[in-house]
């Protein structure tokens, strides 16, 4: 059903001209999605990645057998750029964050460094253009949970100038000066000292990530940051009613001063379906999760490893539905339909979340590339969401940063 | 005043404005001449204690301490070390959480500053900086304390600037032996050794002010590139345990190092050592003095304990130290080590000073008399800054030889 609908509107876009003999084979549309696809910029804003190089016995380099990304599959998916998410838990808090989230930083930058043949850091638009013309990787890295400042808002400026280009205000839990979406709010979205941090990062060209952020602490942030947000990732409430989500409200809000969602490929975050059968498991999973800490302590990749077992039993049993990986092509719909082909883009949440069936890992992402065609979306759209958007929004924080930082 | 003295400065070479530069300080026209047309370097002060109560900047002349734009325009320091600093006994996060702040407070001194100062890591920045008419800042880290034994925050640090490590302040570290402790480690520590390797390999200087002569010797084997003593003096003319010996200034010297000349009076005199010894109620006296008027606010205390010695000398409580105390001992270096192997390590904002060398502004003085005394203005410009650059240059081939033996 979809795929015939899908078909008419292809055929329908592209009726006229001299294309037209050629757009009615769906090879010929798979074609011109892998050339599309290859000679795009495309961007991931989120990755967990750091998690499984803290294990000291991951190789980037290599094809692995577990996990969402590495070079080789990178290669193969055409992901050229790729935002590395520092995350400690939000229950560090002061010099330990800090000292470990440099930790994390600088083993980012080994591994770059340790795989320069493919890979090079990037912090701005220019330097991820640059690395895509030499056909390298470019690796940014994203600070995700403002506990990492440790209360000091000094720390933007340094961890800026270790090349961390974005930074989520709030993880699971409230810090100390923001509101997470999955915490009671104590601080009714953002502090005053709050709004300072999200002004200091406008002047220091750190992007402000409202993904994982209390509806009341976006809203705030929307009002106070001089440059368009991102939601690094986040997907669409209207579909999967989950608080990580965001409204069309919301949405709307963020496009109308210029920010992007970059959906997230999470099962939890893409189906409704998913979520409630998942939420009526909590009990079993809570308990299944506090067994996981016990095996694996704060050996994140442990239980991630321990959680995609569970849920693959559990839907293996038939107690939660398969999602498929289409369910992604639905959200950037929805938000294109809300707001247009300027908004949205790609945050998968990579070795961090469970991906849904037939987007495994990051080689598989030509798919997204190929389904939009067939919807009928202009190739020129398909970059902005492949990438482009957010790269705007970068050039727009270096812009204003710039500006700032003269007027000071 | 400052601007005549620019003015001088800049139109000697048109020969315009002799008259002026005769004035007061008695210095010659060539010494003159010769110091302002030198990279002058000194790899060592503590300003940026001062720096950190918010209230001290460079811009404007301060009536206290050594240091401030105005007074390096007038004194000619072409390139400075900012030193970060904390006592040994602050460890762990915290001792990394408050390096990161000081480092952050520099090169905010630096934005704040654009017309005169530039964050320099490199010779070559150094030599454009000084092309420019603008003053090199440069960042040294002061223990080895401040990394918390993480090869991570090293790199953090050389990421974010820093030059060199003086491997312990006067307390031992959890890896190097300090000259003014109890030894406890027998020099470097094996995880000593790495981090001298590492700093190798990232071309940070490997400085050995402050440690026991064990660790020096170990540091001298371990590393493969030239050691600097980024404030020491010589232990010869003043047996401190903070000064080197011959014999170990000749060994820094085979290795193609440099001993940075401290000014500090418990260094450079005998006399004025004896005599802190002789009473020690003095030093209590001045600390005790200190506190009261500085609380616990560091940047404070070097400055008013710069100038309560001071007050005691005044009272005859402590005997009178001249600055060519300085050049006795940048002499008996260069008889004892070469003249490829002195240079300047004032330690101002961060110890007494002798009579004549109040501060940046005195430093043609140092030309003046190495002239005096015989030296060639070649031989002038290698302690004024060439020999320190030459150290760097070395570090820098090292650390790109390194760099590329690894990646093979």
């Amino acid at each position: 059903m979809r795929r015939v609908l899908a078909f008419l509107r292809v055929s329908f876009c592209l009726c006229g001209g001299f294309f037209f003999a050629r757009c009615t084979s769906a090879d010929d549309i798979a074609e011109r999605a892998r050339k599309l696809h290859f000679s795009s910029i495309v961007l991931d804003t989120h990755a967990d990645t750091p998690q499984r190089l803290l294990t000291g016995t991951f190789d980037l380099g290599k094809r692995d057998a577990e996990g969402h990304v590495d070079i080789p599959r990178m290669r193969e998916g055409g992901l050229n750029a790729q935002f590395f998410s520092i995350f400690i838990t939000g229950r560090t808090l002061g010099p330990p964050a800090v000292q470990q989230a440099l930790d994390q930083i600088d083993l980012v930058r080994q591994n770059v460094q340790g795989h320069s043949k493919d890979l090079t850091l990037a912090a701005t638009a220019e330097e991820i253009r640059r690395a895509h013309t030499q056909g390298k990787i470019a690796i940014l890295m994203g600070i995700e949970g403002g506990h990492m400042i440790g209360n000091d808002i000094r720390m933007i400026r340094i961890y800026r100038q270790l090349g961390v280009r974005y930074m989520t205000l709030a993880h699971f839990y409230n810090d100390e000066w923001a509101d997470s979406s999955t915490d009671k709010p104590v601080h009714n979205g953002l502090t005053d000292f709050g709004k300072d941090v999200v002004r200091e990062m406008n002047r220091q060209g750190m992007l402000v990530d409202i993904s994982h952020v209390s509806d009341k602490t976006f809203y705030d942030a929307l009002e106070v940051s001089k440059v368009p947000l991102i939601a690094s990732h986040s997907s669409v409430r209207a579909i999967s009613n989950h608080p990580r989500n965001m409204s069309d409200d919301m949405i709307k809000a963020l496009a109308a001063k210029g920010g992007v969602i970059q959906i997230n490929y999470e099962r939890n975050y893409l189906s409704e379906e998913y979520r409630t059968a998942f939420a009526s498991l909590a009990g079993d999973v809570s308990r299944m999760e506090e067994k996981f800490k016990k095996e694996c302590g704060d050996d994140n990749v442990c239980i991630g490893r321990a959680e995609i077992r569970l849920e693959k039993e559990l839907t293996d049993a038939g107690k939660l539905p398969h999602v498929s990986w289409e369910k992604i092509i639905e959200h950037i719909e929805h938000v294109v339909k809300l707001v247009g082909p300027d908004h949205v883009g790609l945050g998968s949440d990579f070795d961090g979340a469970d991906m849904p069936d037939g987007l495994e890992d990051c080689s598989k992402l030509p798919k997204i590339t190929e389904a939009l065609l067939r919807r009928g979306y202009s190739e020129e759209d398909i970059r902005k969401i492949l990438g482009g958007n957010v790269l705007r929004v970068m050039e727009q924080s270096e812009k204003i940063s710039k500006g700032m930082q003269a007027a000071q | 005043m400052v601007r005549a003295i620019l003015c001088t400065g800049a139109s000697v070479a048109a020969g315009v404005v002799l008259a002026v530069a005769m004035k007061a300080d008695g210095i010659s026209e060539r010494a003159r001449k010769l110091h302002f047309s030198s990279i002058v370097v000194d790899t060592h002060d503590d300003t940026t204690q001062r720096f950190l109560d918010g209230k001290f900047d460079l811009g404007p002349r301060s009536a206290t301490g050594s240091i401030d734009i105005p007074r390096m325009r007038e004194g000619n320091l072409s390139a400075i070390f900012f030193s970060i600093w904390m006592p040994s006994k602050i460890t762990g996060p915290d001792a990394v959480n408050r390096a990161i702040v000081q480092i952050d407070a520099v090169r905010e001194q630096v934005r704040k500053h654009p017309d005169d100062l530039v964050l320099a890591t490199t010779t070559a920045e150094i030599r454009d900086v000084h092309k420019q008419g603008k003053i090199a800042a440069l960042l040294g880290v002061e223990g080895g304390h401040m990394i918390n034994s993480d090869l991570g925050v090293l790199r953090a640090y050389a990421a974010l600037g820093v030059r060199y490590m003086t491997l312990t302040h006067s307390g031992n570290d959890e890896w190097a032996d300090s000259s003014t402790d109890k030894a406890v480690h027998n020099g470097l520590t094996d995880f000593g050794k790495d981090v001298v390797r590492e700093m190798n390999r990232l071309g940070v200087i490997v400085d050995i002010s402050h440690v026991s002569d064990k660790t020096f010797y170990d540091a001298l084997e371990t590393s493969k590139a030239p050691l600097f003593a980024s404030h020491s003096s010589c232990r010869a003319i003043c047996d401190a345990p903070r000064n080197m010996t011959d014999q170990m200034m000749r060994d820094l010297a085979a290795k193609g190092g440099v001993v940075q000349i401290n000014y500090h009076v418990g260094f450079l005199s005998q006399e004025f050592r004896d005599a802190e010894k002789a009473n020690p109620e003095l030093n209590k006296a001045i600390g005790a003095e200190v506190t009261k008027r500085c609380g616990d606010n560091e940047g404070c205390q070097l400055v008013e304990g710069d100038r309560i010695t001071r007050e005691y000398v005044e009272q005859g409580k402590l005997p009178r130290v001249e600055f060519s105390k300085i050049i006795e001992h940048i002499d008996h270096a260069v008889k004892v080590a070469g003249i490829d192997h002195a240079g300047l390590g004032s330690d101002f904002d961060g110890a007494n000073m002798p009579y004549g060398m109040e501060d940046v502004t005195k430093l043609p003085k140092i030309t003046d008399a190495l002239l005096q005394k015989g030296y060639s203005e070649g031989d002038v410009k290698k302690i004024l800054g060439e020999n320190t650059l030459r150290v760097m240059s070395d570090a820098e081939r090292i650390s790109r030889e390194l760099n590329s033996a690894s990646k093979k």
